[in-house]
């Protein structure tokens, strides 16, 4: 088992006090938590200071640990001397806002968790006992990445989530686990798939938790989604733009016509009603005009800009107050 | 495998919900008043929740355990992370477009 520094964890002297320890603590909680911090490293991090802080905040385990560690550094192999803790004294209750010792490295476990169990034991003889407690395991929640075209057709997929688990020395190491999910039709950026019973365990008799798992999208070569809506990017001729008339746009439903209205300008949104993400209310399809301008590379190129010059009244820059 | 979407469908009463967050109505109708979430009524006037509601609760309270905030402090952070997420997208579409 290897010894884990705690001062260092929360980037605290050992000499701190204990305000300086809530400090550096809430500082570090914002910045990791798994709601807020998206990071896949984020949750692992935050059980590590959760767990330095409920040693270090507690006066109590914050002595215990200061007289044992002494002489170890981070990482070095660790053995607590046998019946190190007969002479302190544990109040036997988890003491952070956020304590679930379940969550909490062998390390730790070998410290504190087992004093506690004892003292909760022999405390409660004849009254409750831990197989009489039955509740629900905890939810468990993961990323997925997936195509925009499987929410189009809905899919089967196989996908594999990496899960850190505590080994037996106290590393933290990651297992991996593999779903088949199916995703459904018309799923979007954000929803949540719930995959029953496959969170935590239960205590007692009560149920597995369940797995939540929150839907990304790769980014698509054509389309970018926002809510149910699609975004489509589609390159003009200046004539189309200026002229109007039909066109074929990609949607991924398949290729439709388009009307484009005559004087439509540079970034002009176009609706397609209907053509975006599928729902009860399905998502539209904006196409935005880009107009691709032809290059001036040969002389009937260039004769025809010239014309264009010569005969056009047309200067953009006349809002800013300049001649041609 | 047995799986739903959590969609914006609101199918759950207040007790289906009180069931699934382990919380009692005060707590969840706290979030309602809050604006957390936007429910809805069914003919005979009671109020229905959706699965992706349940999942922002859940959100909003495992913020208040851990960093120690009120209901109107966790509804805030999470408006402003859907805010950020938003724009990161939005950003990160531009500078896709930027770099073709």
């Amino acid at each position: 088992m290897e010894y884990k520094d705690y001062y260092d964890i929360i980037g605290v002297e050992k000499t701190a006090t204990a305000d300086e320890i809530k400090k550096a603590y809430r500082k570090l909680a914002r910045k990791y938590h798994p709601d807020l911090n998206k990071d896949k490293e984020a949750e692992e991090k935050f059980k590590e200071i959760g767990e330095a802080n409920d040693v270090l905040s507690d006066p109590e385990k914050r002595a215990a640990y200061d007289e044992l560690g002494q002489n170890y550094q981070a990482g070095q192999d660790f053995r607590p001397p046998p019946n190190w803790d007969q002479d302190f004294e544990f109040s036997g209750r988890p003491s952070g806002p956020n304590a679930q010792p379940e969550d909490f490295s062998d390390f730790f476990e070998d410290l504190f968790a087992k004093a506690q169990r004892q003292q909760h034991g022999t405390q409660q003889q004849g009254g409750h006992r831990q197989a009489d407690f039955n509740a629900k395991g905890q939810d468990h929640h993961a990323r997925i990445i997936i195509d925009l075209d499987d929410s189009f057709t809905g899919a089967k997929r196989q996908i594999t989530l990496k899960v850190p688990e505590f080994a037996p020395d106290g590393h933290v190491q990651l297992k991996h686990r593999t779903l088949d999910v199916s995703i459904p039709k018309g799923v979007r950026e954000g929803q949540n798939i719930r995959l029953k019973k496959q969170g935590a365990p239960g205590y007692g008799k009560g149920e597995p938790g369940d797995l939540f798992l929150e839907i990304s999208f790769k980014p698509h070569k054509f389309y970018h989604a926002e809510g149910v809506d699609l975004y489509l990017d589609l390159p003009v001729t200046p004539w189309e733009a200026a002229l109007g008339g039909k066109i074929k746009v990609p949607t991924p439903g398949g290729v439709v016509d388009l009307n484009i209205p005559a004087n439509s300008k540079q970034g002009r949104k176009l609706r397609l009603k209907g053509r975006g993400i599928p729902a009860k209310v399905p998502g539209d399809l904006f196409v935005v005009l880009q107009i691709a301008l032809p290059p001036a590379n040969d002389e009937k190129a260039k004769e025809i800009y010239e014309t264009m010059a010569k005969e056009l009244d047309f200067n953009p820059r006349s809002h800013l107050g300049i001649g041609l | 495998m047995n799986n739903d979407v959590l969609n914006n469908q609101e199918t759950l009463t207040l007790d289906d919900v009180c069931e699934n967050c382990g919380l009692n109505k005060e707590t969840i109708m706290t979030y309602v008043q809050e604006g957390l979430i936007e429910v809805s009524n069914d003919s005979s006037g009671h109020i229905l929740f959706s699965q992706f509601h349940v999942v922002l609760i859940q959100k909003a309270i495992r913020l208040e355990r851990d960093l120690r905030l009120n209901p109107a402090g966790s509804v805030l952070v999470l408006e402003l992370t859907a805010q950020i997420d938003a724009l990161k997208n939005k950003l990160k579409y531009f500078e896709r477009q930027n770099q073709e």
